[in-house]
Protein backbone atom coordinates (compact mmCIF):
# COMPACT_ATOMS: atom_id res chain seq x y z
CA UNK A 1 0.00 0.00 0.00
CA UNK A 2 2.83 2.40 0.00
CA UNK A 3 2.87 5.27 -2.02
CA UNK A 4 -0.65 4.83 -3.20
CA UNK A 5 -3.26 7.44 -2.53
CA UNK A 6 -6.56 5.91 -1.43
CA UNK A 7 -9.70 7.94 -2.14
CA UNK A 8 -13.39 7.23 -2.07
CA UNK A 9 -15.43 9.31 -3.47
CA UNK A 10 -19.64 9.44 -4.74
CA UNK A 11 -20.02 6.80 -7.98
CA UNK A 12 -19.63 8.26 -11.68
CA UNK A 13 -21.91 6.98 -14.55
CA UNK A 14 -17.98 5.80 -16.30
CA UNK A 15 -17.40 3.22 -13.10
CA UNK A 16 -19.72 1.23 -14.70
CA UNK A 17 -17.51 -0.85 -16.74
CA UNK A 18 -15.40 -1.56 -13.31
CA UNK A 19 -18.36 -2.46 -11.34
CA UNK A 20 -19.67 -4.87 -14.70
CA UNK A 21 -15.64 -6.62 -14.98
CA UNK A 22 -15.66 -7.56 -11.52
CA UNK A 23 -19.13 -9.23 -11.17
CA UNK A 24 -19.05 -10.38 -14.73
CA UNK A 25 -15.93 -12.51 -13.26
CA UNK A 26 -17.08 -16.37 -12.47
CA UNK A 27 -15.20 -16.17 -9.25
CA UNK A 28 -17.42 -13.57 -7.80
CA UNK A 29 -20.84 -13.69 -9.82
CA UNK A 30 -21.65 -17.08 -7.48
CA UNK A 31 -21.86 -14.41 -3.89
CA UNK A 32 -24.82 -11.98 -6.42
CA UNK A 33 -28.19 -13.23 -7.35
CA UNK A 34 -27.45 -12.08 -10.97
CA UNK A 35 -26.53 -14.95 -13.75
CA UNK A 36 -25.98 -13.23 -17.48
CA UNK A 37 -25.08 -9.66 -18.75
CA UNK A 38 -28.46 -8.88 -18.95
CA UNK A 39 -29.19 -9.34 -15.73
CA UNK A 40 -25.90 -7.77 -14.37
CA UNK A 41 -26.26 -4.49 -16.58
CA UNK A 42 -29.52 -4.01 -15.09
CA UNK A 43 -28.15 -4.48 -12.05
CA UNK A 44 -25.54 -2.02 -12.56
CA UNK A 45 -28.25 0.56 -13.58
CA UNK A 46 -29.97 0.28 -10.26
CA UNK A 47 -26.72 0.48 -8.54
CA UNK A 48 -25.22 3.74 -10.22
CA UNK A 49 -28.47 5.38 -9.76
CA UNK A 50 -28.45 5.45 -5.97
CA UNK A 51 -25.04 8.06 -7.08
CA UNK A 52 -27.71 10.75 -8.33
CA UNK A 53 -28.33 10.92 -4.04
CA UNK A 54 -24.78 10.52 -3.39
CA UNK A 55 -25.48 6.59 -2.00
CA UNK A 56 -22.79 4.96 -3.95
CA UNK A 57 -19.33 5.02 -3.49
CA UNK A 58 -16.38 4.26 -5.47
CA UNK A 59 -12.68 3.39 -3.49
CA UNK A 60 -9.72 4.13 -5.65
CA UNK A 61 -6.19 3.55 -5.53
CA UNK A 62 -4.48 6.55 -7.52
CA UNK A 63 -7.79 7.34 -9.24
CA UNK A 64 -8.52 3.71 -10.47
CA UNK A 65 -11.40 2.29 -9.21
CA UNK A 66 -10.70 -0.83 -7.07
CA UNK A 67 -14.32 -0.69 -5.05
CA UNK A 68 -17.65 0.18 -5.21
CA UNK A 69 -20.53 0.12 -2.72
CA UNK A 70 -24.22 1.34 -2.74
CA UNK A 71 -26.96 1.94 -0.35
CA UNK A 72 -30.30 1.31 -0.99
CA UNK A 73 -31.83 4.31 0.25
CA UNK A 74 -35.49 3.67 0.63
CA UNK A 75 -37.66 5.80 -0.83
CA UNK A 76 -40.96 4.63 1.33
CA UNK A 77 -41.36 6.64 4.45
CA UNK A 78 -41.93 3.96 7.16
CA UNK A 79 -38.70 1.81 5.48
CA UNK A 80 -36.31 5.04 5.01
CA UNK A 81 -34.57 4.69 8.97
CA UNK A 82 -33.29 1.25 7.50
CA UNK A 83 -31.36 0.34 4.63
CA UNK A 84 -29.78 -2.46 2.28
CA UNK A 85 -26.39 -2.01 1.10
CA UNK A 86 -23.97 -3.96 -1.00
CA UNK A 87 -20.25 -3.70 -1.50
CA UNK A 88 -17.78 -5.42 -3.97
CA UNK A 89 -14.20 -5.37 -4.39
CA UNK A 90 -11.52 -5.82 -7.11
CA UNK A 91 -10.42 -9.23 -6.08
CA UNK A 92 -7.06 -8.39 -7.07
CA UNK A 93 -6.96 -5.67 -3.95
CA UNK A 94 -8.07 -7.42 -1.41
CA UNK A 95 -7.25 -8.23 1.92
CA UNK A 96 -5.33 -5.04 1.61
CA UNK A 97 -8.06 -2.73 4.37
CA UNK A 98 -9.66 -1.38 1.40
CA UNK A 99 -12.79 -3.26 1.99
CA UNK A 100 -12.74 -2.39 5.79
CA UNK A 101 -11.99 1.08 4.77
CA UNK A 102 -15.27 1.64 1.86
CA UNK A 103 -17.28 0.15 4.67
CA UNK A 104 -16.46 2.75 7.49
CA UNK A 105 -17.06 5.34 4.72
CA UNK A 106 -20.38 3.82 4.38
CA UNK A 107 -21.29 3.30 7.45
CA UNK A 108 -20.55 6.97 8.32
CA UNK A 109 -22.81 7.88 5.00
CA UNK A 110 -25.15 5.99 5.86
CA UNK A 111 -25.42 7.66 9.66
CA UNK A 112 -24.47 11.37 8.57
CA UNK A 113 -25.70 11.88 5.36
CA UNK A 114 -29.18 9.73 5.38
CA UNK A 115 -29.60 9.72 8.99
CA UNK A 116 -29.78 5.65 8.85
CA UNK A 117 -30.26 3.81 11.97
CA UNK A 118 -29.78 0.74 10.54
CA UNK A 119 -27.79 -0.90 7.98
CA UNK A 120 -28.36 -4.39 6.66
CA UNK A 121 -27.04 -7.14 3.96
CA UNK A 122 -27.64 -10.10 2.51
CA UNK A 123 -24.49 -12.28 2.19
CA UNK A 124 -24.71 -16.29 0.95
CA UNK A 125 -23.69 -18.65 2.64
CA UNK A 126 -19.25 -19.56 2.27
CA UNK A 127 -18.34 -15.60 1.09
CA UNK A 128 -15.74 -14.84 2.58
CA UNK A 129 -16.76 -11.50 3.03
CA UNK A 130 -18.91 -12.67 5.76
CA UNK A 131 -15.83 -12.23 8.54
CA UNK A 132 -15.48 -8.58 7.87
CA UNK A 133 -19.27 -8.24 8.42
CA UNK A 134 -18.72 -9.64 11.30
CA UNK A 135 -15.71 -7.99 12.34
CA UNK A 136 -17.06 -4.38 11.86
CA UNK A 137 -20.30 -5.78 14.30
CA UNK A 138 -22.82 -6.86 11.78
CA UNK A 139 -25.55 -9.54 13.42
CA UNK A 140 -27.00 -12.15 11.47
CA UNK A 141 -30.97 -12.17 12.08
CA UNK A 142 -32.07 -14.60 9.81
CA UNK A 143 -31.06 -17.26 6.87
CA UNK A 144 -32.85 -18.17 3.89
CA UNK A 145 -32.19 -21.66 2.70
CA UNK A 146 -31.66 -22.28 -0.74
CA UNK A 147 -32.47 -18.50 -1.50
CA UNK A 148 -29.98 -18.90 -4.97
CA UNK A 149 -30.32 -21.89 -7.14
CA UNK A 150 -27.74 -21.65 -9.95
CA UNK A 151 -28.41 -23.45 -13.56
CA UNK A 152 -26.42 -26.72 -12.27
CA UNK A 153 -29.38 -27.10 -9.32
CA UNK A 154 -26.65 -25.87 -6.77
CA UNK A 155 -28.30 -23.51 -4.10
CA UNK A 156 -27.02 -21.11 -1.95
CA UNK A 157 -28.40 -19.94 1.42
CA UNK A 158 -28.72 -16.18 2.13
CA UNK A 159 -27.64 -15.18 5.67
CA UNK A 160 -29.35 -11.98 6.59
CA UNK A 161 -26.93 -9.53 8.81
CA UNK A 162 -27.71 -5.94 10.45
CA UNK A 163 -26.10 -3.14 12.32
CA UNK A 164 -27.14 -0.77 14.40
CA UNK A 165 -26.39 2.80 13.57
CA UNK B 1 -74.70 -13.62 4.46
CA UNK B 2 -74.12 -14.14 8.05
CA UNK B 3 -70.65 -13.70 9.92
CA UNK B 4 -70.39 -17.21 10.80
CA UNK B 5 -71.09 -18.19 6.93
CA UNK B 6 -68.04 -19.62 5.22
CA UNK B 7 -67.96 -18.06 1.96
CA UNK B 8 -66.12 -20.53 0.47
CA UNK B 9 -68.80 -22.89 1.13
CA UNK B 10 -71.39 -20.69 -0.92
CA UNK B 11 -71.94 -21.45 -4.76
CA UNK B 12 -71.60 -17.39 -4.90
CA UNK B 13 -67.74 -17.63 -4.20
CA UNK B 14 -65.29 -18.29 -7.00
CA UNK B 15 -61.83 -18.06 -7.43
CA UNK B 16 -60.62 -16.87 -10.84
CA UNK B 17 -57.12 -15.33 -12.01
CA UNK B 18 -56.93 -11.27 -11.62
CA UNK B 19 -58.14 -8.82 -14.32
CA UNK B 20 -56.85 -5.29 -14.77
CA UNK B 21 -60.75 -5.15 -14.01
CA UNK B 22 -59.98 -5.33 -10.66
CA UNK B 23 -57.68 -2.68 -9.90
CA UNK B 24 -60.11 -0.17 -8.39
CA UNK B 25 -61.33 -3.19 -5.94
CA UNK B 26 -57.16 -3.60 -4.96
CA UNK B 27 -56.71 0.19 -4.86
CA UNK B 28 -60.08 0.40 -2.27
CA UNK B 29 -58.61 -2.06 0.04
CA UNK B 30 -55.10 -0.53 0.14
CA UNK B 31 -56.97 2.70 0.90
CA UNK B 32 -57.72 1.30 4.37
CA UNK B 33 -55.71 2.58 6.93
CA UNK B 34 -55.84 -0.72 8.81
CA UNK B 35 -54.99 -2.67 5.40
CA UNK B 36 -52.64 -0.12 4.71
CA UNK B 37 -50.68 -1.25 8.07
CA UNK B 38 -49.75 -4.82 6.83
CA UNK B 39 -47.70 -2.90 4.01
CA UNK B 40 -44.45 -0.76 3.78
CA UNK B 41 -46.20 2.02 1.96
CA UNK B 42 -47.66 5.25 3.45
CA UNK B 43 -48.29 7.98 1.50
CA UNK B 44 -51.21 8.28 -1.41
CA UNK B 45 -48.05 8.41 -3.85
CA UNK B 46 -46.54 5.42 -2.11
CA UNK B 47 -49.39 3.42 -2.65
CA UNK B 48 -50.35 4.12 -5.72
CA UNK B 49 -46.83 2.89 -7.06
CA UNK B 50 -47.11 -0.11 -5.00
CA UNK B 51 -50.89 -0.90 -6.72
CA UNK B 52 -48.67 -0.18 -10.08
CA UNK B 53 -46.33 -2.59 -9.35
CA UNK B 54 -48.79 -5.67 -7.96
CA UNK B 55 -51.23 -4.99 -10.70
CA UNK B 56 -48.23 -5.16 -13.40
CA UNK B 57 -47.91 -9.20 -11.92
CA UNK B 58 -51.51 -9.63 -13.51
CA UNK B 59 -50.27 -9.94 -16.87
CA UNK B 60 -47.91 -13.48 -16.01
CA UNK B 61 -51.48 -15.36 -14.68
CA UNK B 62 -49.76 -15.43 -11.03
CA UNK B 63 -53.01 -13.72 -9.38
CA UNK B 64 -55.98 -14.66 -7.99
CA UNK B 65 -59.13 -13.03 -6.87
CA UNK B 66 -62.04 -14.13 -4.89
CA UNK B 67 -65.11 -13.17 -5.96
CA UNK B 68 -68.57 -12.97 -4.11
CA UNK B 69 -71.60 -13.04 -6.46
CA UNK B 70 -68.98 -11.99 -9.30
CA UNK B 71 -67.48 -9.16 -7.25
CA UNK B 72 -64.02 -9.34 -5.65
CA UNK B 73 -63.74 -9.52 -2.27
CA UNK B 74 -59.53 -10.90 -1.81
CA UNK B 75 -56.78 -10.82 -4.28
CA UNK B 76 -53.70 -12.98 -3.71
CA UNK B 77 -50.42 -12.60 -5.97
CA UNK B 78 -46.85 -13.79 -6.39
CA UNK B 79 -44.71 -11.31 -6.74
CA UNK B 80 -42.45 -13.34 -9.41
CA UNK B 81 -38.87 -12.82 -9.04
CA UNK B 82 -37.24 -11.11 -12.16
CA UNK B 83 -33.56 -12.88 -12.32
CA UNK B 84 -32.61 -16.72 -13.00
CA UNK B 85 -31.27 -17.49 -9.99
CA UNK B 86 -34.26 -16.54 -7.53
CA UNK B 87 -37.05 -17.63 -10.45
CA UNK B 88 -37.59 -20.93 -7.96
CA UNK B 89 -39.12 -18.90 -5.13
CA UNK B 90 -41.39 -15.88 -5.40
CA UNK B 91 -42.70 -13.42 -2.43
CA UNK B 92 -46.40 -13.35 -1.84
CA UNK B 93 -49.08 -10.71 -1.19
CA UNK B 94 -52.84 -11.04 0.25
CA UNK B 95 -55.52 -8.57 0.75
CA UNK B 96 -59.55 -9.21 1.69
CA UNK B 97 -61.88 -6.55 2.10
CA UNK B 98 -62.44 -5.77 5.55
CA UNK B 99 -66.29 -7.22 4.87
CA UNK B 100 -64.72 -10.46 3.91
CA UNK B 101 -62.79 -11.12 6.49
CA UNK B 102 -63.11 -14.14 8.91
CA UNK B 103 -64.75 -16.48 6.17
CA UNK B 104 -62.28 -18.40 5.14
CA UNK B 105 -61.43 -15.71 2.08
CA UNK B 106 -57.84 -15.86 2.96
CA UNK B 107 -57.74 -19.20 3.89
CA UNK B 108 -58.94 -20.32 0.74
CA UNK B 109 -56.78 -17.71 -1.41
CA UNK B 110 -53.66 -18.41 0.06
CA UNK B 111 -54.12 -22.71 -0.68
CA UNK B 112 -54.92 -21.77 -4.59
CA UNK B 113 -51.99 -19.45 -4.39
CA UNK B 114 -49.67 -22.43 -3.39
CA UNK B 115 -51.30 -24.76 -5.96
CA UNK B 116 -50.68 -21.91 -8.57
CA UNK B 117 -46.89 -21.23 -6.95
CA UNK B 118 -46.46 -25.46 -6.69
CA UNK B 119 -47.87 -26.65 -10.18
CA UNK B 120 -47.93 -23.60 -12.77
CA UNK B 121 -45.01 -21.91 -11.67
CA UNK B 122 -42.92 -25.21 -10.54
CA UNK B 123 -41.92 -22.70 -7.51
CA UNK B 124 -40.07 -24.81 -4.49
CA UNK B 125 -40.60 -21.83 -1.74
CA UNK B 126 -43.28 -19.34 -1.31
CA UNK B 127 -42.76 -16.28 1.21
CA UNK B 128 -44.95 -14.04 2.54
CA UNK B 129 -43.71 -11.03 4.80
CA UNK B 130 -45.98 -9.26 7.41
CA UNK B 131 -45.44 -6.17 9.27
CA UNK B 132 -45.52 -6.63 13.22
CA UNK B 133 -49.10 -9.08 14.42
CA UNK B 134 -51.63 -9.47 11.77
CA UNK B 135 -54.51 -12.26 11.17
CA UNK B 136 -52.58 -12.84 8.67
CA UNK B 137 -49.89 -15.02 10.59
CA UNK B 138 -51.72 -17.60 12.34
CA UNK B 139 -53.53 -18.41 8.86
CA UNK B 140 -50.37 -19.10 7.16
CA UNK B 141 -49.15 -21.04 10.22
CA UNK B 142 -52.05 -23.15 10.12
CA UNK B 143 -51.57 -23.49 6.39
CA UNK B 144 -47.96 -24.83 7.12
CA UNK B 145 -46.19 -21.85 6.96
CA UNK B 146 -43.47 -21.69 8.94
CA UNK B 147 -41.59 -18.84 10.55
CA UNK B 148 -38.09 -17.91 8.84
CA UNK B 149 -37.03 -15.17 10.79
CA UNK B 150 -37.94 -12.02 12.28
CA UNK B 151 -36.51 -7.81 11.41
CA UNK B 152 -36.58 -6.13 14.33
CA UNK B 153 -37.33 -2.02 13.18
CA UNK B 154 -38.05 -2.80 10.05
CA UNK B 155 -40.69 0.06 9.77
CA UNK B 156 -41.00 2.79 11.56
CA UNK B 157 -44.03 4.46 12.15
CA UNK B 158 -43.45 7.77 13.99
CA UNK B 159 -40.98 6.62 17.08
CA UNK B 160 -42.27 3.06 17.42
CA UNK B 161 -41.32 0.24 15.04
CA UNK B 162 -42.69 -2.78 13.62
CA UNK B 163 -40.45 -5.81 12.74
CA UNK B 164 -40.80 -7.63 9.21
CA UNK B 165 -41.48 -10.97 9.75
CA UNK B 166 -40.94 -13.44 6.67
CA UNK B 167 -42.97 -16.71 6.90
CA UNK B 168 -42.10 -19.30 4.06
CA UNK B 169 -43.32 -22.96 2.83
CA UNK B 170 -41.38 -25.42 0.96
CA UNK B 171 -42.68 -27.47 -1.92
CA UNK B 172 -39.73 -29.28 -2.72
CA UNK B 173 -36.28 -28.71 -0.95
CA UNK B 174 -33.58 -28.66 -2.86
CA UNK B 175 -30.99 -29.16 0.42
Amino acid sequence: MVNKEINIRVSREEDANYLFSWLNDPEVLPWFPLDNAREIEDAIRIWLSYREIGAAFTICLNDIPVGMAVIYLHRYKKLRHQSLFAIILDKNFRSQGLGSKLMHHVIEAAKKNFGLEILHLEVYEGNPAKSLYQRLGFKEYGRQDCFLKEKNGIYRNKINMELEL
Amino acid sequence: MKDSENLIDSNDFNIRYTTQSDEPYLKKWLEDPEVAKGFSFALEEERDEFLKIWMGYVRFKCSLTATYKEVPCGIATLFLMPYVKLIHQSMGYLVVDSLFRRKRVGTSLVRNLDHLAKNYFKLERLHFELFGETPLEPLLEKLNYKKLFTQQKYVKEGSSYLPRIVLEKVFKDGQ
